[in-house]
């Protein structure tokens, strides 16, 4: 795959691959980085994945721009491109309670795509979202992509709060909000999962796994969130390849 | 007693913060610690800690503090005028505390972050191997939050220090200026913006907002021509000059967010940060250009300045005066001053 390495200060550089959002592309950005992680000769100290790119900060008392860069060359260039089957990707289940009070804009989306707010939940529903990357803040999936037909921009103005687990759309993404937060997205309904934990900062799921949204009733709400408060909650994943209409 | 260090007053912004949050960023956790991390480290290394042990950060105003254990104490970072039972004490050099002792400040006269290095670190929590704290997220810390009066926060028990007496580093001052000279490297979205943008980047002068905290630094000058095309997402790295849609530069810091969508003009040098970090509102600056070849350079006799004073110290531990007797004299000294 075609990349080029270029310099964002002296303690770190990007890996830059084509400017795409792109699955296939994506996933090979995840498996570098999970390769990378192994080599701990080589200085690194963090590493960022987003879309196309997979960021690098390293340690200027180990190693330099020009040195990690040749290394990062050749170790690209030697890496065996593991074929990413459905077998081997996984599927987290997010339970959603839609309309209402958990989903105040789903009227509005609902009018937006022509269709009955029962359609948009099944149609949000309908198929795994494959999270590109986690940034923004801790647990915060760029995810996508819905179909077109329910595809709302953003709000003209942002809310000044959304609750924790507000599950939203902007346009052709759609993902939660895993920390209350100002925000712009057309918010359809809220999981009962507590996604931000401050003891326990990681979320249950990675970039590269796959989100199922999964319609849940008030009453499921409540007992999923109680059940998640006290840490009892076991999070439902499974591989990619039982799941129907995965990419 | 409990062995811990006790706020009296919490000052502002007071925060625990050592060398940051890392390893986690592909999750989106920002990586935090200190702002100026030069002034931590350098903390840390006169009260003979490794570079990156927990301080106390504090803005502008420090707090009032309570030791219930003996242990050393270092302050580095802006003109805080720091005060150790109300005998004012120097910035950048090492001093003995004991139960009861109380360390005060003033508002600073310059700068804007401080430092307070205690010897063995703040013993709070570590969450995802670190204490720093980012607030926002209620991420470690004590409980996440800043100081508050009541807080206690642990610490070992320290009685001897090698060297004491040769424990301080002279800096030089940093007065104020009329421009900052700020370097930096092109950043990975340099070549998108116009030649007139890059010009102007290099050339304007920019002033510090008042929207300036630990996330980042806005600035404000004439605003510059942005890239015609938007950019999808990617990581952020500290130091990095972002141009928002309305054409002002906002300087990323310790709490910035993982990722973002803004093109990236350029990159602070590592070394150059702190000064930007440190300067007042309204302060000016400029940009200037230099290869990431002689950033390095810069970064890495920062790094070896460090070491060798680290050095140093453990050098002169043979040298006289040695060991505790000293530090009885200089307490016997106090009183006779007293």
């Amino acid at each position: 795959m075609k990349f080029k390495i270029v310099p964002i200060g002296e303690q770190a550089l990007n890996i830059v691959f084509p400017e795409k959002i792109d699955v296939r592309e994506n996933q090979l950005i995840h498996n570098l980085a999970a390769s990378l992680k192994q080599q701990s000769h080589l200085g690194i100290v963090d590493l960022i994945p987003a879309y196309h790119t997979l960021t690098v900060n390293f340690d200027v008392g180990l190693t330099d721009f020009e040195q990690l860069s040749r290394q990062l060359e050749t170790f690209i260039q030697a890496e065996k491109t593991t074929e990413i089957t459905a077998a081997s990707q996984r599927v987290v289940e997010i339970p959603v309670c839609y309309g209402g009070q958990y989903g105040p804009d789903l009227t509005a989306v609902a009018k937006f795509a022509e269709l009955t707010p029962q359609q948009v939940i099944a149609l949000h529903c309908q198929q795994p979202y494959y999270v590109y990357f986690l940034g923004f803040l801790p647990g915060f999936a760029y995810a996508g992509f819905v179909p077109d037909k329910i595809a709302m921009p953003r709000l003209q103005q942002p809310r000044l709060k959304l609750a924790a687990g507000s599950v939203g759309i902007a346009g052709k993404q759609t993902g939660m909000y895993p920390v209350a937060s100002p925000g712009g997205w057309q918010i359809i309904g809220q999981t009962p999962l507590k996604l931000y934990d401050p003891t326990n900062p990681l979320p249950p799921y990675h970039a590269g796994d796959w989100l199922q949204f999964k319609a849940i009733t008030a009453a499921d709400f409540d007992q999923i969130q109680q059940a998640s408060i006290a840490g009892k909650y076991q999070v439902k994943t499974y591989r990619l390849s039982e799941t129907k209409g995965a990419n | 007693m409990q062995t811990a260090i006790e706020i009296l007053k919490p000052g502002l912004a007071s925060t625990i913060q050592d060398a940051g949050r890392w390893g986690y960023q592909a999750f989106g956790v920002p990586v935090s610690g200190a702002v100026d991390d030069f002034s931590l480290q350098l903390a840390n290394l006169l009260v003979g800690n490794s570079p990156e042990k927990a301080g106390i950060e504090f803005m502008l105003l420090g707090p009032a503090i309570k030791f219930h254990c003996p242990t050393f104490i270092a302050v580095t970072g802006g003109s805080c005028q720091p005060a150790l039972n109300q005998k004012q004490i120097e910035l950048n050099r090492a001093y003995q505390v004991t139960a009861g002792d109380v360390l005060t400040f003033k508002p600073m006269k310059q700068g804007r972050f401080g430092y307070l290095a205690v010897a063995g670190g703040v013993k709070t929590p570590a969450i995802l191997a670190s204490r720093s704290t980012t607030s926002r997220l209620q991420l470690g810390g004590l409980k996440g939050k800043l100081l508050a009066d009541g807080d206690f926060l642990p610490l070992q028990p320290t009685y001897q220090l090698a060297s004491l007496q040769w424990r301080h580093c002279d800096l030089p001052v940093q007065t104020p200026t009329k421009e900052l000279q700020l370097r930096f490297i092109k950043g990975p979205q340099w070549a998108s913006f116009s030649t007139a943008a890059q010009e102007m980047f290099c050339q304007q002068q920019f002033q510090i907002s008042t929207q300036a905290d630990r996330m980042g630094y806005r600035l404000s000058g004439s605003k510059l021509p942005i890239p015609a095309n938007s950019m999808l997402s990617e990581g952020t790295v500290t130091g990095n000059v972002q141009i928002t849609r309305s054409g002002q530069p906002i300087v990323l810091l310790a709490d910035r967010q993982t990722a973002g969508g803004y093109p990236v003009i350029g990159t602070i040098c590592a070394v150059d940060l702190p000064l930007l970090v440190q300067a007042g509102m309204k302060q000016r600056l400029r940009f200037q250009e230099i290869s990431v070849a002689d950033a390095t350079k810069l970064l890495r006799q920062r790094i070896q300045f460090l070491q060798q004073l680290a050095a140093t110290f453990q050098r002169q531990r043979y040298q006289l005066p040695i060991g505790p007797q000293q530090i009885a004299g200089q307490r016997i000294a106090q009183l006779f001053e007293a």
